[in-house]
């Protein structure tokens, strides 16, 4: 029986968090399967408007898997990922698409675990909130 | 960029990757999902995409279907983005109109409790990558000079060793170490098992060796403070004692080593009495003592315990890690203090034996002098107790039918493991990622064991994990070889993947400068305005710059608009 | 025969195509020098490309090896010799090594071969298979193993029966009988010893009733039962071909014990099998599985991590070391143990046993030098005069050596082991 899941799009980093969503898979860590991947080079470099675009064409969610601290370009990664998302809740709210539907956690390259209970959680949240 | 008046030819290859993929993956269903996409002429599912025999079709197929790109849905892209686009670029194709599809760790692995929903998520990643490769340009690798030189961190034996092995093979070498001798815990070795060699002798051979070599250039007590630039031309800001310098490298070969785990205040009476003492410690007072009778503390020792996995293993802490090389030292050190003091009774409270290969015979050694071994339950450790001036260790014995078993000994040596480096700042300074042991992370334990997710930074001896010394040493050599292979030709590629500006949109606002964390943005006159530019060799394409500019000037390739629109529109259908 | 040996020189010579001489030559090739690397066996790969999975991530070895094998046999630098035996090696002088090899017919062109197997097909002969390590048959025609490099055809000679069967649908016509053994010289500057090691053989343990009792098989028959090229598509006891559901491992199985003349540990055995109760429990998820233990030796990087997952999995692990392995008329198998958590003898009823059988030396690495031979240690492996700072160096200069010839390894140790063999070999080339 397929479970019901959110549709949700991750942004990973190459070298940071997409090996840990590599490695969820290596220990059959089980997440909703309607989440998607694609691997940026470092979580800075998301344009709102591709969040924004994810939105209208159809994804419940969107999460940032950022490089936090441990981004291979520089410490200002933290700082201006966070700046993207808040602009980008911005502007969700002009469109009047709710906020929460953008998350951002730190995942850095062994937090496996960490990433699967995030996903778990935002695609949890985003079921009930479409009841 | 005239590529989008031609249309491109893909050829879509899914790997069943020997059931590790199509077990939970329906791989045909997948391949009829997408046979019909746009711009797909061909596509196959295989048992080894990256196996020789495919390798061969693929190469056969691109020629033959004229293809102009080539997806392969596998594994991760970690491990065989370069095979497959080695694979195209021998075929004719520009590596970069490769695209890779990872349907294993993110599919089928992932989701191989719902076999529908991972051939369903297979499908729209691999469409997602056909989507990406009608779009990929071809691109030329941007070639860089590079340092013919190497700096390596850390003058323990994995360093010192690691830099004879660079000069060997003619490259020189900047040897950092941040103390004022060099030979970290070397010296305090004072047998080195199971060849029965000194710490002290190794040093001495190993130390002449460096200051015979006119390749080595040795910076003892001195610091490393910054680094600049990447694979090829590191900067490197040093603090010496006759003040600042800097060198540039090619490549940083890491061997910052380890430390030993200090016990805690009250661990097994460390602390709170005097006879509980590590085994480095022990080894000290081995290597100063003589005569007839061991003293320790004034005290006459006729019998020592052994309490093993001290701060490894840990069932409560954080270290998790076996420390490799501990059993086999205690027991060395059992045998060491032995043949000094023949009538010493020694104990070991194991958690089981791990004396592997040959070391075994050290383990037979130790029983073969009488010595007594006690296998205590993971999670019922020995107690030590003192009354007065007394110590005794208490443990259950798995050995012994579970009986309680006391011995009453004159000092308890704990056999304390290997932490990860407590000065973190090389770690830092480089941003290596650590592994789940918080020691310095590998690519790939097998493929990669030497190379870290830095390019051009490479890490020997025991701060990628415990090693013993001859375990260092083969790492150090194998990290030089590695180094050696980075900057032996004088020239590297790198990626081209990096941003660049539309010159026509471009307003010059200063945004992007402020957000580039390598300066390789400045502004130059176009028309009759300014606009930003942007340096490719300096460029890292990390796209910090991206999401900045106000008139959306700034496009990073490979993650074009375009390209990350279109992934976008795939994947919400 | 030929009238000369064809005279070839290269930088340097490998030998042995496992996994540790196939890394050494890649180093070496891609630092520029031309390397000859000969292999005994149809297939380079060594014993790593038969493998299942590798611990402790799990990674498919074929998914690691077959790249790599790939690489290699494309490396414009190296010139691979499979199915060649070295008669001899002899130093001439310093960067002056002269080995003396013959390449032994394969019957098949191999240029011509596009492993279409229609040749298998057609022959009429079976035998053992000793790439599946004896579990299922294979033809006198035969393409070793489905991810073989080079992936080619090859008439075993000694089972063929000369019917022509396989020359009469082979459609390339590369089938060709007249094939004779080629000579070689292979001229080089340095040499490595990548010779590997040899698996302990059960059958010197006749109290474990291996070859006598259909249902236990060795850990490779396992590993083979395991692998994605595996024989059958489950696992299967020999005997009857039942799903087994009460497994058990013995293990040191020839390890760490004098009476069979190997007195140490064999590094891998621990791991190997916990890793393969980890798959079995994948495989047969209903399935009981037992390993029975003296020590368990979980040493490396996220091996205790690996060992401790697998007991949370459910694998029972009972301490003690199995006496008697006796066969019942069902085909099961009662092993008598001391179970040292209790101090008493019992014994245990099992469907299936698997015998983790440990590594000895290959002690024919004694015999490739004319001259002054390579020195062995006293487990005839090769002995290593400074295995502190030199590892990889051995008794003659300019000789070095490489993975499992020096002693057990697990594979991350032996990819360091020819990493380091390599720069060694570079520094003498350099001298």
């Amino acid at each position: 029986m397929a479970k019901k899941s959110a549709k949700i799009l991750v942004f990973s980093t190459e070298k940071i968090s997409d090996p840990a969503i590599d490695m969820a898979g290596l220990l059959k860590l089980h997440y909703p399967p309607q989440v998607y991947t694609i691997a940026m080079r470092c979580s800075s470099s998301i344009k709102p408007k591709w969040i924004l675009r994810a939105f209208d064409k159809g994804f419940d969610g969107v999460f940032i898997a950022a490089d936090g601290s441990d981004c291979a370009y520089g410490e200002s990664c933290t700082e201006k990922t966070g700046h993207l998302v808040e602009q980008t809740h911005n502007l969700m709210k002009e469109r009047s698409i709710d906020p929460a539907r953008l998350r951002m956690a730190a995942i850095c390259s062994v937090c496996s675990e960490s990433f699967v209970k995030q996903v778990k959680s935002f695609n949890e949240y985003l079921l009930k909130s479409q009841e | 960029m005239q590529h989008e008046t031609m249309k491109k030819k893909l050829g879509i290859y899914i790997c069943a990757c020997g059931g590790n993929i199509s077990d939970y993956v329906d791989i045909e269903k997948v391949k009829e999902a997408i046979k019909d996409e746009d711009a797909v002429i061909l596509a196959k599912t295989t048992m080894f995409a990256c196996g020789d025999t495919n390798q061969k079709d693929m190469d056969a197929d691109i020629k033959a279907n004229d293809l102009s790109g080539v997806v392969v849905a596998s594994c991760s892209p970690k491990l065989h983005l370069t095979t497959f686009r080695n694979v195209s670029e021998r075929a004719g194709l520009n590596p970069y109109t490769y695209v890779h599809a990872n349907i294993r760790e993110q599919a089928s692995w992932a989701h191989s409790d719902d076999k529908t929903g991972a051939t369903e998520k297979a499908i729209q990643i691999v469409k997602a990558a056909i989507a990406k490769a009608r779009l990929a340009e071809a691109l030329n690798p941007i070639t860089i000079k590079s340092e013919r030189s190497v700096a390596v961190v850390g003058a323990g034996v994995a360093g010192m060793k690691a830099a004879l092995s660079l000069a060997g093979m003619n490259d020189k070498v900047y040897l950092i170490e941040k103390s004022k001798e060099i030979g970290g815990k070397l010296k305090t070795m004072d047998v080195i098992s199971p060849e029965k060699q000194s710490g002290s002798d190794l040093l001495k051979q190993l130390e002449a060796e460096i200051s015979n070599n006119s390749r080595i250039e040795l910076f003892t007590e001195t610091i490393l403070t910054e680094s600049s630039g990447s694979i090829g031309n590191f900067t490197l800001k040093l603090n010496t004692p006759t003040g600042n310098c800097e060198v540039t490298v090619g490549s940083v070969l890491l061997a910052t080593g380890f430390d030993t785990y200090t016990p805690e205040e009250g661990e097994f009476g460390y602390l709170s009495h005097s006879n509980v003492i590590t085994l480095p410690e022990f080894k000290a007072i081995l290597q100063n003592s003589s005569g007839k009778q061991l003293v320790v503390n004034e005290k006459e020792i006729n019998s020592v315990a052994f309490i093993y996995c001290v701060g490894s293993r840990q069932v409560k802490g954080d270290n998790k890690h076996c420390s490799r090389f501990c059993c086999t030292a205690a027991m060395q050190t059992s045998l060491d203090a032995s043949d000094k003091f023949s009538h010493l009774q020694c104990y070991h409270f194991t958690r089981g034996t791990r004396s592997y290969g040959k070391q075994e015979l050290i383990y037979k050694a130790t029983n073969d002098k009488g010595d007594i071994y006690v296998q205590f339950p993971d999670k019922k450790p020995p107690v030590v107790e003192t009354s007065g001036d007394k110590l005794s260790v208490k443990a259950v014995d798995l050995l012994l039918e579970k009986r309680e078993h006391e011995a009453e000994v004159d000092l308890v040596v704990l056999v304390t493991g290997m932490v990860p480096d407590k000065d973190e700042t090389i770690g830092n300074i480089f941003k290596l990622p650590k592994g789940r042991d918080h020691f310095f992370n590998e690519i790939h334990m097998k493929l990669r064991p030497v190379e870290t997710v830095i390019d051009g930074v490479t890490i020997a001896g025991a701060c990628q994990g415990p090693k013993n010394v001859a375990e260092s040493v083969n790492s150090a050599i194998a990290a030089a070889t590695k180094a050696h292979s980075i900057i032996a030709k004088g020239e590297l590629q790198l990626e081209p993947i990096v941003a660049y500006v539309d010159k026509e949109t471009c307003n010059w606002c200063n945004a992007c400068t402020d957000a580039c964390p390598f300066s390789a943005i400045s502004p130059i006159d176009f028309k009759d305005k300014k606009v930003a530019e942007i340096s490719k060799s300096n460029c890292k394409g990390c796209g910090m710059c991206l999401p900045v500019c106000p008139s959306d000037s700034i496009e990073l390739i490979s993650f074009t608009n375009k390209e990350m629109e279109s992934m976008i529109d795939v994947l919400a259908q | 025969m030929q009238k000369e040996p064809e005279i070839l020189s290269f930088d340097a010579l490998v030998v042995g195509g496992g996994i540790a001489g196939g890394e050494t030559a890649l180093n070496l090739a891609n630092n520029g020098y031309k390397v000859a690397l000969v292999e005994k066996e149809l297939s380079i790969g060594g014993k790593m490309i038969l493998l299942s999975k590798v611990f402790p991530t799990l990674d498919c070895a074929a998914c690691i090896t077959t790249p790599k094998v790939s690489e290699i046999s494309r490396h414009p630098n190296i010139s691979i010799f499979t199915e060649t035996d070295v008669h001899s090696i002899e130093k001439l002088g310093e960067k002056n090594f002269e080995a003396r090899v013959t390449r032994r017919p394969r019957y098949v062109v191999e240029a011509d071969c596009t492993a279409c197997q229609l040749c298998e097909e057609a022959c009429p002969v079976v035998v053992r298979d000793e790439y599946q390590y004896n579990l299922v048959g294979r033809k006198a025609a035969f393409i070793p193993f489905s991810i073989c490099s080079p992936k080619v055809a090859a008439i075993d000679i000694d089972n063929c029966t000369l019917c022509g069967a396989c020359e009469k649908v082979c459609p390339p016509g590369c089938i060709d009988f007249t094939q004779k053994p080629r000579e070689y010289v292979l001229k080089a500057k340095t040499t490595i010893v990548a010779t590997g090691f040899k698996l302990f053989d059960p059958l010197k343990i006749s109290r474990y009733s291996y070859g006598s009792a259909k249902n236990v098989i060795t850990s490779m028959q396992m590993e083979r039962q395991l692998a994605p090229t595996r024989p059958f598509h489950t696992i299967l006891r020999p005997g009857d071909g039942k799903v087994p559901d009460k497994l058990a491992y013995v293990l040191c199985a020839g390890s760490r014990d004098d009476s069979v003349g190997n007195p140490i540990c064999s590094q891998i055995c621990c791991m190997y099998s916990i890793k393969q109760a980890q798959l079995l429990m994948g495989a047969l998820p209903m399935a009981d599985i037992t390993i029975y233990y003296i020590d368990i030796r979980a040493f490396g990087k996220g091996y205790d991590e690996f060992y401790e997952q697998a007991v949370s999995m459910g694998v029972r692990f009972v301490k003690g070391k199995i006496g008697k392995i006796t066969e019942k008329p069902n085909g099961n198998l009662s092993l008598r143990y001391e179970d040292i958590a209790t101090g008493k003898l019992k014994e245990a009823d099992h469907d299936m046993v698997v015998l983790s059988v440990g590594v000895t030396a290959n002690a024919e690495a004694g015999n490739l030098f004319e001259g002054k031979k390579l020195e062995l240690d006293v487990l005839n492996y090769v002995a290593q005069p400074s295995p502190l700072l030199s590892p990889s160096k051995t008794n003659i200069e300019g000789v070095f050596v490489a993975g499992t010839a020096t002693g057990p390894k697990d594979i991350p140790d032996s990819i360091l082991s020819a990493g380091a063999a390599a720069g060694e070999a570079i520094s003498y080339l350099n001298q």
